[in-house]
């Protein structure tokens, strides 16, 4: 079975963002998302334990890998979530289950359905606005056999939409403070994502997810009472990036390295000297060595004209990929020119590489005081990172 | 006004592990009686290392091409110059 690649026109991006209560080192709030690549599918789940700490971790790990699991292989969320229910076990002093969810199903028409179960109302933005779903309530047993209700709802997705779910930690959150005595509420929580959007139309599903998590921190005066997490699914055009790495293997292809980045419609990088020197040639424009901007342990970055970043090759490439690999969280004051690279690609849907085989002999010598990688292997590892990890698209072209 | 010494470094990949590195805060270190004379730039790769034994790191003074170059070397050579 074949179906056309989603960024073709519409891509998908899912984030979220996570804190744990306060002096915990397990959260009961669990957020997990898929993407089918057969199917052009995508799914999430948010599960929220009961309570927080490790039973609550364990209940909503086991609520949302079924979750997950079930909806990949039943079409019908709502049926996902019956078998769930089924299973789940009840609190016996409080008679209340002991995890919550919100699961989102996304086909490859961009139809989506959601199914929750008591958790804060997943919310849908689309032109600035909250968007009603008509939510249909739905009664299903619970394993004591008594019944209880979950909310169903879908509609279309279109491109600027967004699907942001939460846990009680952010709806929660300030609860019993002076600003806030009821806690923010599912309200205030809206008008917040909305005054975001509006302030940036094009804020990621990365950056949304940590403004709300971080607001919700700051309600609780720099604490997290209960766990905080927010996932952020975004529809959007698809974001392109161009990663252009090493020389031609052939001399006369110079020209047309050139011309593939002049007419790139997206961003662009420039990893390695040479390869910058080659573009600069050929265009005419200076390339210039920020020397007042360094890094402890890679060469600094350059400016051209026409290039979003332009750095060294393999060592920053090699970062790059050892980032990527150990999911570090680059927050703010990371911007060593490696860490740049990985925002970059981050905040793109899809990524063409262009690698260069060209081999600088020097690099070869076993003298040399650091191991240096093929250029063309690191990019194999980063490319696979991307669409594994990152549900990115990516192409790799040898020249 | 130019100033009489032009210094390049090249911050390619081979110049940059062969001790190139230490090098990129030569403008900070130049000391005071030369300091006005010389004005430091980056390159993005001078494209020496690719030339049979080549000995990087490399810096360019003006027309000059320092092989092996290291800090000392550069503040001499410009003392010798000026």
């Amino acid at each position: 079975m074949e179906f056309t690649p989603k960024t073709s026109d519409c891509a998908i991006e899912v984030d979220y963002c996570q804190r744990y209560c306060e002096k915990k080192r397990i959260g009961g709030d669990v957020f997990l998302s898929k993407k089918i690549k057969e199917q052009s599918r995508v799914l999430a789940v948010l599960s929220d334990g009961l309570g927080s700490g490790v039973k609550a971790g364990v209940l909503a790990t086991l609520t949302s890998v079924m979750g997950l699991n079930y909806m990949g292989s039943f079409r019908d969320p709502a049926k996902a979530a019956k078998s769930i229910m089924e299973t789940l076990p009840v609190c016996s002093k409080r008679n209340i289950s002991y995890s919550t969810f919100s699961m989102v199903d996304i086909d490859f028409d961009n139809e989506v359905r959601i199914v929750e179960y008591d958790n804060p109302p997943v919310l849908i933005t689309r032109n600035g606005s909250v968007m009603d779903t008509q939510k249909q309530e739905a009664d299903v047993l619970r394993a004591d056999k008594e019944p209880v209700q979950i909310n169903v709802s879908g509609f279309d997705a279109k491109i600027g939409d967004r699907i942001i779910m939460f846990s009680d930690g952010v709806s929660q959150s300030g609860i019993g403070s002076k600003e806030l005595p009821f806690g923010w509420g599912i309200e205030r929580v809206g008008k917040f994502i909305l005054d975001k959007i509006a302030s940036k139309p094009e804020i990621s599903a990365h950056d949304l997810s940590r403004a709300i998590v971080e607001k919700s921190w700051l309600n609780n005066s720099h604490k997290a009472l209960d766990d905080i997490t927010c996932g952020v699914i975004y529809f959007r055009n698809p974001r392109r990036l161009l990663i252009m790495t090493g020389p031609p293997y052939d001399r006369q292809k110079d020209k047309m390295l050139a011309s593939l980045v002049e007419e790139f419609p997206g961003k662009k990088i420039i990893c390695g000297g040479t390869t910058a020197n080659i573009i600069s040639r050929e265009t005419g424009r200076k390339v210039h060595v920020r020397l007042d901007k360094l890094t402890a342990d890679l060469p600094p970055e350059s400016i051209m004209d026409g290039a979003d970043l332009v750095t060294e090759g393999i060592l920053t490439i090699g970062r790059a990929a050892k980032y990527l690999e150990d999911k570090t969280e680059l927050d703010f004051f990371t911007d060593d020119p490696g860490a740049k690279i990985v925002k970059l690609m981050l905040d793109s849907d899809v990524i063409n590489f262009v690698v260069g085989t060209r081999i600088n002999e020097f690099h070869q010598d076993p003298n040399m005081p650091v191991d240096l990688e093929i250029r063309r292997n690191v990019i194999k590892k980063i490319s696979k990172q991307l669409e594994e990890q990152y549900y990115k698209e990516t192409t790799i072209q040898y020249i | 006004m130019s100033k009489k010494f032009k210094v390049s470094i090249c911050s390619g990949t081979t110049c940059y592990v062969l001790g190139g590195a230490q090098m990129m805060i030569l403008e900070d270190c130049l000391p005071a009686d030369i300091k006005d004379e010389v004005e430091v730039v980056g390159s993005s790769c001078l494209q020496k290392c690719h030339e049979p034994n080549a000995k990087p790191p490399f810096v360019l003074i003006n027309d000059y091409l320092m092989e092996s170059a290291s800090m000392t070397k550069v503040i001499d050579y410009i003392r010798e110059h000026r």
